[in-house]
C-alpha cells in the first residue's frame, strides 16, 4: 500500500486540474476572474480563525473569501465602464485580507505552515482534501446544471439579463460562493497564490474557437488536467524533484504562448 | 399604449432627463433622435424600469408601468458596447436566450425570428464570426422572441454600413406592419428619418415631436450628415 502513496495526491491534482479551469472559464466570460485572485488571498483570515476555533479550516476559508469578495463589491461599482478606482478597491481588499491573515496567526497563537497555504503541499494531501475538492466540483456542476443558460445570458449581455428579470445579484453571489469553494479546495494542491494560474491559463486556451461556454469549459478542463496531472508526475521525477504546486504554476505560464498561437491560427483560418 | 408624463431622471449630480412627455400608439415605428448624452439610453432604461424616475409617471394602457409589467410588455435591444461579442455562443443560442425568463411566448419562436431578420442560414455560426450588421440582426432576433409588444432598440444602426442599415430599417418596418411598436434611438439623423412614422427629438428635454417633415420644419435645417437610421 505504501507504494501507492502517490495515488491520493494525483487524484487531488486531477480533480483540482479539472475544477479550477472550469470555474476560471466561467469567471473569465463574466469578466470576473479578478474575483478568484481576490478570494484566494482573502481566505487566509478565515483559515486562521477556524484553526483557532478548532473548526474545519476549509469552512473558515470559504466564509472569509466570500466576505472579502462581498466587501470589494460593496466599495466598487462593478459596471462595464467602471471608474478606474475599482482596481484600487479590489487590490486594497486583497492586501488587507492577506495582511489580516498574516497578523492573526501570531495574535491567535496558532501554528500554520504559511508556505503550504500560499504555494500548496500536494504531497501532504489527505482524504478530506480530496473530498473537499469533489464537493467543490459537485457544487460547480450542480450550479451549471441548474443555471447554465442564466450564466450564458449574464456573460454575453449583463444589461439584457438584468432587463429580462434574471436575478443578477443572486447569480453573482452563487458564483462567488463556488469560487471560494474552488479556491479553498485547491489550496492543498497548488496553494492560494498559485490557484489563479490554474484558473486563468487553461481558460485562455479553451475559449478561442469554442462555439459554446460548455465546450470552452470542457477544453479548459482537459488542458488543466494535463497541466496539473503532468506537473505532479513531472515534479516527482528524480531528475526534477521539485515541489508540484509551483511547478504547475510555471507550466500554466508556459501555456500562454500556446494559447496565443492557437488564437492567432484560428483568426487566420477565419474561425 | 405607453404614455410618459413629466418624466425626470437623475444621474449623478444632475438631471439626465427633464420633464419629458410623449405617448406611443400601437403598431408605430418611432425614432428617438438626439446627440450623444441627450438622455436617449437613460429614457429607454427608465421605460424598462431599470432607472427610477425623480419625477413624472410612465403609464402602460393607463396603469403605472412597474418593472414586472415592463418585463412582460417591453424588450430592450441594448447598444453594441454592452454586448460581449467574443463570448462563445452561436447565433441560435443567443436568440434562444430571449425566451429564458419569459412567462409567455413572444411574437416569434427562435426559428421564425431568425427567418424574419434573415439569419436562418447563419444560425449555427459563432457570434464573433458575423459582420457588425449581422450581429445587430441577431440581437434584434433575440428581442423578437421576448414576449413584448413594445421593442426598445438602443442605437441598432450604430457602426454599420449603409446597405445593412437600409436592410435593418426594412426589417423594423416589417415588424411595425406586423403590429409591433418600436422605439428606436439614434444620435444621428438624415434621409433615413423618413422611414419612421414619427420622430422624438431629445436633448435632456423633448425638443420636438411629430412626423419627420414636421420635426425638420420645427427644428430648421439641422441635418448633420447622412448617418444611421434616423
Amino acid at each position: 500500500m505504501e507504494r501507492l502513496w502517490w495515488l491520493l495526491p494525483l487524484a487531488l491534482a486531477l480533480v483540482v486540474g479539472a475544477l479550477c479551469p472550469m470555474a476560471g472559464t466561467l469567471l473569465l466570460v463574466q469578466r470576473r476572474l479578478f474575483l478568484a485572485n481576490l478570494v484566494s488571498h482573502a481566505v487566509l483570515p478565515g483559515l486562521a480563525l477556524a484553526l483557532a476555533l478548532r473548526i474545519d479550516p476549509g469552512l473558515g476559508g470559504v466564509l472569509s473569501g466570500l466576505a472579502g469578495a462581498l466587501l470589494a463589491e460593496r466599495f466598487s461599482r462593478g459596471e462595464r465602464q467602471a471608474p478606474p478606482g475599482d482596481d484600487a478597491v479590489l487590490n486594497t481588499v486583497l492586501a488587507g485580507f492577506l495582511g489580516l491573515g498574516v497578523l492573526l496567526i501570531p495574535l491567535l497563537g496558532i501554528r500554520v505552515n504559511l508556505e503550504a497555504v500560499l504555494f500548496g503541499d500536494l504531497l501532504a494531501a489527505a482524504p478530506p482534501d480530496l473530498l473537499r475538492s469533489l464537493v467543490a466540483l459537485g457544487a460547480l456542476l450542480l450550479l451549471l446544471r441548474l443555471r447554465y443558460r442564466h450564466y450564458v445570458y449574464l456573460g454575453v449581455d449583463p444589461l439584457g439579463a438584468a432587463s429580462a428579470g434574471l436575478p443578477v445579484r443572486r447569480l453573482r453571489l452563487l458564483l462567488t460562493l463556488v469560487t471560494a469553494f474552488t479556491v479553498v479546495s485547491a489550496m492543498v494542491a497548488v496553494g492560494v497564490v498559485l490557484v489563479i494560474g490554474l484558473m486563468g491559463a487553461p481558460a485562455l486556451f479553451g475559449l478561442p474557437g469554442a462555439s459554446s461556454l460548455r465546450q470552452a469549459m470542457g477544453r479548459a478542463a482537459v488542458a488543466g488536467l494535463l497541466l496539473s496531472g503532468g506537473g505532479f508526475v513531472l515534479a516527482l521525477q528524480p531528475a526534477v524533484n521539485l515541489p508540484p504546486g509551483p511547478l504547475i504554476g510555471v507550466l500554466c505560464m508556459g501555456l500562454l504562448p500556446l494559447a496565443a498561437w492557437r488564437q492567432r491560427r484560428l483568426a487566420l483560418l477565419g474561425g | 399604449m405607453l404614455r410618459v408624463e413629466g418624466l425626470s431622471v437623475r444621474r449623478g449630480d444632475g438631471l439626465a432627463l427633464e420633464a419629458v412627455g410623449f405617448a406611443l400608439q400601437p403598431g408605430s415605428l418611432t425614432a428617438l433622435v438626439g446627440p450623444n448624452g441627450a438622455g436617449k439610453s437613460t429614457l429607454l432604461q427608465a421605460l424598462e424600469g431599470q432607472l427610477q424616475p425623480a419625477a413624472g409617471t410612465i403609464l402602460w394602457e393607463g396603469q403605472p408601468l412597474t418593472p414586472a409589467l415592463a418585463r412582460q410588455q417591453l424588450a430592450l435591444m441594448p447598444q453594441r458596447g454592452e454586448i460581449s461579442w467574443g463570448f462563445p455562443i452561436t447565433v441560435r443560442e443567443l436568440v434562444g436566450l430571449g425566451r429564458l425568463a419569459a412567462q409567455r411566448p413572444g411574437c416569434c419562436d427562435v426559428e421564425a425570428a431568425l427567418q424574419r431578420v434573415g439569419l436562418a442560414a447563419l444560425a449555427d455560426r459563432r457570434l464573433d464570426q458575423l459582420s457588425g450588421g449581422q450581429q445587430q440582426r441577431a440581437l434584434l432576433a433575440r428581442t423578437l422572441v421576448q414576449p413584448a409588444r413594445l421593442l426598445l432598440l438602443d442605437e441598432p444602426c450604430a457602426a454599420i454600413d449603409p446597405p445593412t442599415r437600409t436592410e435593418l430599417l426594412r426589417v423594423m418596418g416589417s415588424l411595425r406592419d406586423a403590429g409591433l411598436t418600436l422605439l428606436v434611438s439614434s444620435h444621428d439623423w438624415g434621409p433615413d428619418l423618413d422611414a419612421y412614422d414619427r420622430v422624438l427629438v431629445l436633448d435632456r428635454r423633448l425638443l420636438a415631436d411629430g412626423t419627420p417633415p414636421q420635426v425638420r420644419q420645427a427644428l430648421g435645417d439641422l441635418r448633420v450628415g447622412h448617418h444611421c437610421c434616423g
